[in-house]
């Protein structure tokens, strides 16, 4: 099984205040409130990526966010995946729909 | 009076102090001793000629005969591939012209310049030349030597007097290494005269260098096989060595001893395919054909360095151009075979 | 040399404004977070990442939107500590000035250091360490960029600074760019063109655009069949792997593509070309052809000098011809770098330096130039002295006896 999460948003269970402030320091944000973390700072993605594997026991992907249709999206799918250098970390893309379809191609052109 | 140390080279040693004592340039001593005459009337001159032919002679007795003992006051020996640029001849020649203006009569109103090898100078800095003659010519005179007028400017050519200097004649040139020779306390065996009037091609430096090197060889009697050591020793055989190795099929080991000449000896591409060109002629297992071909190779090769930008690029391809001609020449003699 | 030409889809579409810049959005906010509210608690910031990702771009339009404006300068350009503080210094303190005009648009000034580990090179002692002293005493924001931030030499600064890490840009946001650019330019594409141009440019925006221009420019249509001759594209390709492609090419066609996308130095390629050939060639009727075209290339950038940079193509065409005299007869061979020039003038200084000297002397008693001293009298004196070491010339000549050592154990010309 994947864990498949939104960057801008997504639960741990509770963690020791070592591996808090860890995650805190690899860039991190923790709102108290709604009791979600979020990512600030994408310098040390891969090791994000890594700890959060290790604290949920699977392996974690990232939903990516399409420019085009603005939708959230798995890398899971993408024909360039192996190509990637990038892969499962949550950065902006295209969907492999948006890509092929000339129509949504078409109206994204529209907003220049 | 400070005595002049006497000088040791005999070039320099012998070096005529007076328009006078010039042999061998008779037509050319006369109308400057007109000019000497009424030296207000000089105009700039221009010397031109193959080198060892008497032109720095001839300038530096006309400083002489002009100020006397004193001539080195009143004179500037510049050399144009010597010096850094334009810029630094020009101040060079401000700096002289400032301090060297006072103390001349109303006989010789002006001081000597005298400019060596301005052919090796660009077109712009011959340009910058002529402003810099026009602006100093009413306190100065200039003397240009170079070795080719025609790569001088127009506008500078028809600023000057102008006088050709052609080879020494080979019979004047042995009398005098003779002479020389027997002011010094050696007897030169004619036939030795003969070789180092061959090998100086119409060079009297060369000549008396060669002479001086074979006395340091040998006391009172310099003959033939003396000067056979000497003009080997004085010959260049690294090019000879890279020539062979090229046309022999080593171009790798050509191309190393190329490298060795630039580096250790400081040698300009051009200077070495000028080299090339005149060992070319002395080798003795190529027939004149051969000769023939080589020089055309090396003709355009000569040219493409002056277009190029890195002169050991087209040297190297030169080189394997010899050693392309070495292959066919071998191939075709196994053929014939 | 880009610069003759104008209509360089790379210049041409290089985005003005910050929301066009394909791709490192993430990068993108972090680095603004830091130019609008952070550039006075961390005074330096250190974009890195591969080239062509959109650093330059990012800096640029962020600055036009934000109103600074940008003292750029390029590292590699002039490296000396001296050179940095010469143009670091007085960009870093015009500050002052811009508060007595109290321009309202103006923010102010950020000094842009690109390719900062352009400076990490021996050569550049100090280099990182005047950045540093930049750092510490400048008065605006200092930006810098780097395509390798793993460079020992550059971690003094990674202390100091924000770093902004860039990707490489993922080939979707790649292929959607070419997409764009083939409508503005009315370039018909086949998809699988796109796709094949933004997979072989290894997430580099910028040759991934130069393939698509140098592909479809002249006949504004591109199949997947054009894009083959594309040749695999690697970041930062070195000199090895450019002259392995060159000798290694199997027809003209193949490494005039190669040549235009490498980013050697060409006079430096020139070299090692020249000084490699005549192992890719062992036959001498072959190795003459090469070095012909050699030739005429060295001639083409002699012309080109410094400003007829439209003769480049000319250039790079003749050194393709030598590439491919005989593509059949190539076997792998070890390489030959730097050139050999460039070692052989370096071992040879000190010797070059006391012939130097000794011509001077000669000169100044013959009254010849350093030229002729040196092919007129040195063979001569060389011979008299190896003769008679104690001859009288030494004295008067004014020779030093390392001079006399030098002369006497001189091998002829």
């Amino acid at each position: 099984m994947t864990i498949v999460l939104n960057c801008k948003g997504f639960k741990f269970p509770r963690v020791d205040r070592e591996k808090f402030v860890s995650l805190i320091h690899l860039g991190l944000d923790y709102d108290r409130n709604t009791g979600l973390f979020s990512i600030k700072s994408y310098n040390n993605i891969e090791k994000v990526i890594d700890t959060a594997s290790d604290i949920l026991g699977d392996e974690v992907v990232f939903l990516q966010n399409c420019i085009r249709c603005g939708k959230d999206f798995p890398c899971r799918g993408c024909n360039y995946i192996e190509l990637c250098a990038t892969k499962n970390l949550p950065f902006s893309c295209v969907c492999p729909q948006c890509l092929i379809d000339r129509k949504n191609f078409e109206t994204y052109l529209t907003k220049f | 009076m400070v005595v002049n140390e006497e000088a040791l080279m005999w070039v320099e040693k012998y070096r005529p102090k007076t328009l006078t004592e010039v042999v061998g340039l008779k037509d050319i001593v006369e109308s400057l001793q007109a000019f000497m005459r009424n030296p207000k009337a000089m105009p700039h001159l221009m010397f031109a000629g193959v080198p060892g032919t008497g032109k720095t002679t001839l300038a530096l007795a006309i400083a002489r005969t002009l100020y006397g003992a004193n001539w080195k006051s009143f004179t500037l020996e510049l050399n144009a591939s010597d010096e850094r640029g334009i810029d630094t001849v020009r101040d060079r020649i401000k700096d002289f012209s400032r301090y060297s203006r006072t103390g001349f009569g109303d006989v010789i109103p002006f001081a000597l310049i005298i400019l060596d090898e301005c052919d090796q100078m660009t077109g712009p800095a011959q340009t910058a030349l002529r402003r810099i003659m026009e602006v100093g010519s009413r306190t100065s005179r200039f003397i240009l030597i170079c070795n080719q007028s025609s790569k001088i400017i127009e506008p500078i050519q028809s600023r000057c007097a102008i006088f050709r200097f052609s080879r020494v004649d080979k019979q004047a040139m042995k009398q005098h290494l003779i002479c020389l020779a027997e002011k010094e306390g050696y007897t030169l065996i004619p036939e030795a005269a003969d070789r180092i009037v061959d090998f100086a091609e119409g060079d009297l430096r060369h000549a008396i260098n060669a002479l001086q090197t074979a006395s340091a060889y040998k006391e009172g009697v310099i003959d033939e096989k003396t000067v056979s050591l000497v003009i080997g020793e004085a010959s260049p055989s690294q090019v000879q060595k890279m020539i062979r190795k090229a046309l022999y099929g080593d171009f790798m080991e050509a191309r190393k001893t190329m490298y060795d000449i630039m580096g250790s000896f400081g040698f300009s591409g051009t200077e070495i395919i000028r080299q090339v060109q005149r060992e070319i002629f002395k080798m003795s297992d190529l027939t004149a054909e051969q000769k023939a071909d080589l020089s055309s190779i090396i003709g355009e090769y000569d040219y493409r360095i002056t277009q190029g930008a890195n002169s050991d690029i087209q040297l190297s391809a030169l080189l394997a151009q010899f050693a392309k001609f070495g292959k066919g020449i071998e191939e075709s003699y196994a053929e014939t075979k | 040399m880009q610069k003759q030409n104008n209509l360089l889809w790379v210049e041409k579409y290089r985005p003005k404004k910050i929301d066009d810049i394909t791709g490192n959005d993430e990068a993108k906010a972090l680095f603004l977070e830091w130019l609008k509210n952070k550039r006075h608690t961390k005074k330096a910031v250190l974009l890195y990442g591969s080239p062509g990702v959109g650093k330059t771009t990012l800096v640029l339009a962020a600055s036009r939107e934000l109103g600074f404006s940008v003292i750029e300068m390029n590292a590699s350009d002039t490296r000396s500590e001296k050179a940095i503080n010469a143009v670091a210094k007085p960009a870093t303190s015009y500050k002052a000035l811009d508060n007595f005009t109290e321009n309202a648009k103006a923010s102010g000034n950020v000094l842009f250091l690109d390719e900062v580990d352009g400076i990490a090179g021996n050569e550049d002692r100090g280099g990182v360490n005047a950045i540093l002293k930049v750092i510490e005493e400048s008065l605006v924001p200092i930006i810098m960029a780097a395509n390798d931030p793993d460079i020992e030499k550059l971690r003094p600064l990674k202390k100091v600074c924000l770093l902004v890490r860039f990707q490489q840009v993922r080939i979707p946001l790649i292929i959607a760019l070419l997409q764009k650019i083939c409508m503005l330019e009315h370039v018909s594409a086949e998809f699988e063109a796109l796709e094949r141009i933004a997979q072989n440019s290894k997430g580099d925006v910028r040759s991934a655009i130069n393939d698509l221009q140098s592909l479809s420019e002249e006949n504004h249509s591109l199949t997947l069949q054009d894009t083959m001759l594309l040749t695999s594209r690697n970041k930062d390709i070195s000199m090895d792997e450019t002259l392995k492609r060159y000798f290694s090419a199997q027809n003209i066609a193949e490494t005039s593509t190669m040549l235009a996308f490498s980013s050697v130095d060409y006079d430096d390629f020139l070299l090692s070309v020249g000084d490699n050939l005549p192992k890719r060639y062992p036959d001498a009727f072959e190795l003459a052809k090469a070095y012909d075209y050699v030739s005429q290339a060295d001639m083409f950038r002699g012309r080109i000098g410094t400003e007829n940079w439209h003769l480049l193509k000319y250039f790079y065409n003749a050194l393709t011809k030598a590439s491919a005299v005989n593509p059949q007869s190539y076997k792998p061979f070890p390489f030959i770098t730097p050139p050999i020039r460039i070692i052989t003038l370096f071992w040879t200084k000190s010797k070059r330096n006391t012939l130097d000297a000794i011509c001077g002397k000669i000169g100044a008693q013959c009254h010849v130039s350093h030229k002729t001293a040196k092919h007129d009298f040195i063979p001569y004196i060389r011979a008299i002295l190896q003769k008679k070491p104690k001859s009288p010339l030494v004295g008067w000549f004014k020779f030093t006896p390392e001079e006399v050592d030098f002369l006497s154990k001189m091998s002829r010309f």
